[in-house]
């Protein structure tokens, strides 16, 4: 039987380099087709909601941006345990705050979690309010892209490229910037 | 001598909601709610096509995507005057309906039913007398000894492992628990059924939607489905059939389970209906719309002042002209420029950051007043607006629940009591309970309306050469939701949210009035100040949300809190 697996974005699209995991969801659904068991989906920023993609599938690859302090444009690829090493938050005040690990940790309670995982971090730059990436988020989302097809191999699955030569650094979407946008700045703290 | 406590969850780069207390005498004499997030996203609206506006809306926050989506649409009709074809308020309200029950589920047994429940006790629990207890509270046919046996196994199994996992950070133990082992056995069980039942919500969400979390079925002026009953592609008897079937399960499982759960726990920390009131000023606004031209609503809005219901002022429409007029933010104790109120539609957000001082600024949160008094939003606003009209189904819910209530307490539970903590806990079920009913009512009015022919779904939206201004509203699972858009020329030229955690986690305001969090916090008692669970869990009653955003992943696990005790 062919394993069940879901190809995840995650991140704020309004939010700079935050946005860059659904960027790469965009990208792969512009230029691959996979077989039928496998779902592309951009889950924004999901709170406990991320339960529910979580569950009934074999095996995950979400894509992320990361705060890990390396280079911007650095892509870290991170599995179940790393992400659970940590468990949940100590104290959870509103729904966002559980997010992936307690999501995780739930979809596991019910003995429905996904038993392989993998995560891609892409290190941000920039995260103030805009619509636009950095060119170090631009260049790591063709790295990640490689890195999900690979995964995706490693996992049994199948695709097919339906559009050659397009590249991560001048692909554009729906909510790329109006020309001569700038990204609104957020008072230094 | 007061101790200050500082509950701060640092969990993404940008942070959220952060309470702090002063504590007297094992009792909360002073409060502040900050966000300690930037809220100026509206910004990047400026300039845009209002037609693309909710795409963008939706992602203001990944747990209310839908609702963003819709307010938005709402905004722009209501400002270009466009009504919308039935099929489409029929098949918006049927979303709105389902991503509203899976958020109350999620809610009350994944955010907030371990504020309550003990998971330390249910290894002392007896399976076999769980489940007669629970036979005798519901017809809920998973309540048997083996299902329960089975969900107490998955406890000890973690406990036994020696990695508490998801239950690592509770207060367990905490002397403000309550529940006998058995008691606490049959909700967690729940907990994990649950998990099934706002699936199927949200699957729902997406057969309607296409897609979850971002649903892509909008238009200025309607929906985007296809209708045609006869083919399986498009929205047709076979997809609404699978419809009706997952919304008559979780309707079920609201009836059978939620609302007796949450009475059933009520009726043990009866003094819970006492602590927690805080600001009882409520807002609502009308919902579910029944037709074309929203001439009339399937919830009703309106406004209480001080707890009074027998004065309730009733909302005609969702954009009512009152409420229109009478809502204006301040800054006076928020990170940004500005002299005075100011209503949405000249609303600023110009950040001026400042260090945390609760005599100052000391959040990113605006104060929404309405008519320059702080409201409370949410399920509890609307159940006592609904039930000071004399709302039937409203009423049908509510009486239900206080009776279940009383009948396990042995006390006469009247409509008084839910101004509190455990008010707003029961207004989210009663709610909930009445969606689930109107849920099968929505869909039955689509499929009549699709049987008299009517196969439109969408309006041409047509632009004035001048400046307009529109609100679009929406009862969303936390509150009152408003967008406010201001359209010149075709294109935003001021787009402003007040959504309910605004409404409800507000600072004090330019007269010194606190917002709701904060009053509601006052005089409750705290067994451990060290271990502030009751601050918890009159704050997870309100459901806060702040429209965040972030959600970088950190992998150094930096997932700290902060309980902070000076």
């Amino acid at each position: 039987m062919n394993k069940k697996i879901t190809i995840g974005g995650i991140g704020s699209v309004l939010l700079g380099d935050d946005g860059v995991g659904p960027y790469v969801v965009a990208l792969l659904e512009a230029a691959y087709r996979f077989a039928g068991n496998v779902t592309v989906a951009d889950l924004g920023t999901p709170g406990l909601d991320l339960v529910a993609h979580l569950s009934g599938i074999d095996a995950l690859i979400l894509i992320d941006s990361v705060a890990n302090g390396a280079t911007p444009g650095t892509v870290t690829l991170y599995r179940k345990e790393d992400i659970l090493r940590h468990g949940p938050a100590p104290v959870r005040m509103d729904p966002h705050s559980p997010a992936l690990s307690e999501s995780l940790l739930i979809a596991e309670l019910a003995g429905e979690g996904p038993k392989d995982i993998l995560l891609i971090g892409i290190t941000g730059e920039r995260y103030e309010v805009g619509a636009e990436l950095t060119d170090a988020a631009r260049q790591a989302a063709g790295v990640a892209v490689a890195q999900v097809l690979s995964e995706i191999g490693r996992l049994g699955a199948s695709y097919s490229e339906m559009r050659s030569g397009l590249r991560s650094e001048s692909f554009s979407t729906w909510w790329r910037p109006l020309a001569g946008e700038t990204p609104t700045q957020i008072p230094s703290r | 001598m007061s101790t200050r406590i500082t509950i701060d969850p640092i969990t993404r780069i940008e942070g959220h909601l952060r309470i702090d207390v002063e504590v007297e005498n094992y009792a909360v004499s002073n409060a502040w709610a900050s966000c300690t997030m930037w809220r100026g996203i509206e910004t990047i609206l400026r300039g845009r096509d209002p037609r693309d506006a909710w795409m963008f809306t939706q992602r203001f926050c990944g747990v209310c995507t839908t609702v963003h989506a819709m307010a938005s649409v709402r905004a722009v009709e209501d400002a270009l005057k466009l009504p919308v074809p039935a099929n489409a308020q029929y098949i918006r309200n049927l979303i709105l309906i389902a991503h509203a029950l899976h958020d109350h589920i999620v809610h009350f047994y994944q955010l907030s039913a371990l504020d309550w429940v003990d998971i330390l006790q249910i290894p002392k629990a007896d399976p076999a007398a769980a489940s007669k207890l629970a036979e005798s509270l519901s017809p809920w046919t998973r309540n048997s000894r083996n299902e329960l046996k089975a969900a107490q196994d998955k406890v000890k199994a973690v406990a036994a492992s020696g990695q508490l996992g998801i239950f690592q950070n509770g207060y367990w133990g905490h002397p403000a628990m309550r529940l006998s082992p058995e008691v606490n056995l049959l909700a967690f069980s729940h907990y994990v059924q649950a998990l099934e039942y706002q699936r199927k919500a949200l699957q729902v969400v997406g057969m309607l939607g296409s897609k979850t979390p971002h649903i892509q079925n909008l238009v200025v002026g309607g929906v985007a489905n296809a209708i045609d009953l006869d083919n399986q592609s498009a929205l047709g008897i076979d997809k609404l059939e699978q419809i009706r079937l997952l919304l008559a399960e979780v309707a079920r499982f609201i009836r059978e389970v939620y609302v007796v759960d949450v009475c059933a726990v009520a009726a043990m920390y009866p003094e819970w209906f006492k602590i927690g009131s805080g600001v009882t000023n409520y807002l609502a606004v009308p919902d579910l719309p029944l037709d074309s031209n929203a001439a009339a609503y399937d919830l009703p809005g309106g406004v209480i002042l001080q707890g009074n219901l027998g004065a309730v002022q009733p909302f005609k429409t969702a954009s009512d002209p009152v409420f229109r007029e009478s809502v204006t933010e301040d800054v006076t104790h928020a990170y940004y420029q500005g002299e005075q109120p100011l209503h949405p539609w000249k609303g600023e957000t110009e950040p001026q950051f400042t260090d945390w001082n609760g005599d100052r600024k000391y959040s990113w949160v605006k104060s929404p007043r309405y008519k320059g008094q702080p409201m409370q939003v949410g399920p509890l606003a609307q159940v006592l607006i609904g039930y000071a009209q004399g709302h039937a189904l409203t009423k049908k819910y509510a009486d239900l629940a206080l009776g279940q209530v009383s009948a396990i307490a042995r006390v006469n539970a009247t409509p008084a009591l839910l101004h509190s903590t455990l008010g707003r806990h029961a207004a989210r079920a009663i709610r909930a309970a009445m969606l689930a009913e109107l849920a099968d009512k929505h869909l039955q009015l689509l499929i009549d309306n699709i049987a008299k022919g009517d196969l439109s779904v969408h309006n041409q939206p047509v632009f004035p050469f001048g400046e307009v201004e529109g609100v679009g509203t929406h009862e969303a699972p936390r509150g009152t939701l408003s967008h406010w858009i201001v359209i010149k020329g075709g294109k935003i030229k001021n787009y402003q949210a007040v959504v309910p955690s605004t409404w409800n986690a507000s600072p004090r305001d330019e007269k010194g009035a606190h917002g709701p969090y904060e009053a509601s916090l006052l005089h409750t008692p705290l067994a451990r100040p060290e271990e502030p669970l009751e601050v918890l869990r009159t704050v997870h009653s309100f459901d806060p949300c702040m429209a965040c955003a972030c959600h970088t992943f950190d992998p150094s696990g930096t997932q700290i809190a902060r309980v902070k005790v000076l």
